[in-house]
């Protein structure tokens, strides 16, 4: 039997080779992260003209479907009147107690150890000294020895157990906490009212922890 | 004009032929099956985002939690991005001439939404629900991997129907207590499969799969 030519053999073994490829190209498709957005074959009705939370909306000059509250708005059910629990204000001076719509109880505490874990430890720290680890960073970036990173500014979180925040009424911690103070952004639009005086009732409770004074007394002065 | 005879040496390659006859189906098969699979398709999704925000940093390096930025995700279907005032409650100040955060800053100015580039897209026809998993004992970590040490954020799974299914269908190996969903740093079987089961029995964990519940 005469010999297969030479060429013939390289074509299958090339063909063979090129066999190889789609598979190794599907491999690396499902190992690496890619910029190429998901291949879809069949649309159906995955792009339908209706706008979900946070799609874009081109009728509006700033694009949010999710249209921002117009200033003053109130929704139904929400007076605001009960400037007690929104504003933590009685009778033009700040409150001292919890807003009765809210009990001083084991749930309200952990709910607000959980909230202030969230959203204020970051820099206070969990047992609100001011050494979290955004404060440290920040502290880092400020000391550095060519000069501050990027323009970086910081003033340090303060201790929440400094006789000044110690001796503060409650409504006076609510206001700080929904708009914020000095260099301290406000957390009223990330924090829900009744889980904000969660977060006063458990800061309070901190600082009863570091030290029985005046701030004990207030929180026993809530309960009853 | 002579008929064209095939040349002798081509009976040497019969049986070779009849390999790749048998084969080829098996492989394309297998190709279509492999290539054509949500898994391919879908890839590992990681678009450019117009800010080099980093979840490795702010989570894994500063420790904050998902519900700083991602704040709807207990109460609502939808997890939200966050508004560019989120960021701003630090980098007022930390890093506050940063090139790198030029458009957060534009965007503080002029009340222009930052564009995200969305990552995670089901079709518009199905119906997904944040607050229904997470509240239920179902990780960050099931469905997107392990944020807190991605630079840039990347689909870790094919958000298909048939994913969506098997867990659905087998729960067990994918729920932790409700209290530990954020920690998405544990691994599920820090939790023994025992403790799984009886977290199931627990909270009567029924996840189900008519089509109503995700198509409505
Ligand atoms: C981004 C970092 C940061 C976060 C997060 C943060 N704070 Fe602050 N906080 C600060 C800084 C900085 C100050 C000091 C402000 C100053 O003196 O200019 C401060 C000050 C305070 C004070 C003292 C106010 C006074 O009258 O002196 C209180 C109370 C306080 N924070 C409570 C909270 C609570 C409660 C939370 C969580 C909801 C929180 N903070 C979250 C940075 C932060
Ligand atoms: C400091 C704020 C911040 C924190 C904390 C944060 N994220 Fe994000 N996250 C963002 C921003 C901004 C985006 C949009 C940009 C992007 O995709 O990188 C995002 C995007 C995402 C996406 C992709 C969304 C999409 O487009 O589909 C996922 C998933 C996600 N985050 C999960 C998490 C998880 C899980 C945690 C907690 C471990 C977390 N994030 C904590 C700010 C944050
Ligand atoms: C709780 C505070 C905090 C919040 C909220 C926050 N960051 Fe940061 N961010 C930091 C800190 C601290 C650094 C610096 C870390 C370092 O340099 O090691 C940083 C660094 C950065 C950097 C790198 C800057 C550079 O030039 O190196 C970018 C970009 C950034 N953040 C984007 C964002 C975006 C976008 C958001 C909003 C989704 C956000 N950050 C929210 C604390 C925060
Ligand atoms: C059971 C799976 C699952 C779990 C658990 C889960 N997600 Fe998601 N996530 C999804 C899916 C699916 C989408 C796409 C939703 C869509 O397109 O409607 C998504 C979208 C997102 C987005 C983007 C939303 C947008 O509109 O851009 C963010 C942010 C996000 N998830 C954060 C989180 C965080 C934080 C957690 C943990 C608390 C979490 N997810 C837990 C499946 C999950
Ligand atoms: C890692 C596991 C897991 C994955 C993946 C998953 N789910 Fe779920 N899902 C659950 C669990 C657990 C529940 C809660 C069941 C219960 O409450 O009894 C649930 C509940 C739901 C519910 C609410 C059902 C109700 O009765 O209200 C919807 C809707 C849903 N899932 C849709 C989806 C969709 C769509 C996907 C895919 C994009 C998906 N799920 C992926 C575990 C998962
Ligand atoms: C757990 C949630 C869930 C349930 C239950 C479910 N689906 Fe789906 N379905 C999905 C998701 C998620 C997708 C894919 C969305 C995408 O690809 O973006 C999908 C896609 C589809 C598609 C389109 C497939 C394609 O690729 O074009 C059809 C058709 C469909 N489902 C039918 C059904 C039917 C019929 C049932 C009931 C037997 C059902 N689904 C039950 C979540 C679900």
């Amino acid at each position: 039997m005469p010999k297969i030519p030479r060429i013939i053999i390289y074509v299958l073994m090339i063909g063979g080779c090129f066999a190889l490829i789609p598979p190794l190209v599907f491999a690396r498709m499902r190992a690496t992260p890619s910029p190429n957005a998901p291949i879809h074959i069949f649309w159906d009705m995955d792009l339908q003209p209706k706008y979900k939370t946070q799609t874009p909306n081109p009728l509006f000059a700033d694009q949010r479907s999710m249209r921002p509250l117009v200033q003053g708005a109130v929704a139904r059910g929400e007076s605001y009147v009960d400037t007690h629990l929104y504003e933590g204000v009685v009778n033009g001076q700040w409150a001292t107690t919890l807003p009765a719509s809210i009990s001083l109880d084991e749930t309200t505490l952990n709910r607000g150890q959980q909230r202030f874990n969230i959203y204020c430890s970051a820099c206070h720290g969990y047992a609100g000294f001011g050494d979290g680890a955004v404060n440290q960073r920040a502290m880092e970036l400020v000391a550095n020895a060519n000069g501050p990173v990027n323009g970086t500014q910081w003033v340090a979180a303060k201790s929440l157990h400094d006789d000044t925040t110690r001796n503060q009424p409650m409504g006076q911690l609510f206001n700080t906490v929904t708009h914020g103070i000095r260099n301290m952004a406000g957390y009223g639009s990330q924090i829900s009212v009744p889980d904000r005086w969660a977060v006063v009732a458990y800061v309070k409770a901190l600082q009863f922890s570091q030290d029985a004074g005046s701030a004990g007394a207030q929180v026993a002065g809530a309960s009853n | 004009m002579s008929r064209f005879l095939f040349p002798r040496w081509s009976n040497a390659l019969l049986p070779f032929v009849l390999i790749v006859g048998a084969i080829a189906p098996l492989y394309v098969s297998l190709l279509v099956a492999y290539g054509f699979s949500p898994k391919t398709l879908d890839g590992q999704y990681q678009p450019e985002q117009p800010v080099p925000y980093s979840h490795a940093l702010h989570v894994g390096k500063l420790g904050l939690d998902c519900r700083y930025c991602h704040n709807t995700v207990e109460t609502a279907s939808h997890a939200a991005v966050p508004p560019t005032q989120t960021c701003m409650n630090c980098h007022t100040q930390i890093h506050k001439d940063s090139p790198r955060l030029a458009p957060v800053r534009e965007s503080y100015e002029t009340g222009m939404p930052i564009e995200w580039i969305k990552v995670h897209k089901l079709g518009d026809y199905a119906y997904f629900n944040h607050a229904a998993h997470v509240t239920r004992g179902v990780s960050c970590v099931e469905c997107h991997g392990r944020v807190d040490q991605m630079e840039v954020v990347h689909r870790a799974q094919p958000l298909a129907m048939g994913w969506c299914l098997d867990c659905h269908r087998n729960p067990v190996d994918h729920v932790r207590p409700p209290e530990e969903v954020f920690a998405i740093w544990k691994p599920t079987d820090t939790w023994t499969k025992d403790e799984r089961l009886e977290l199931i029995k627990k909270n009567n964990i029924h996840p189900n799969e008519y089509c109503s519940t995700c198509h409505r």
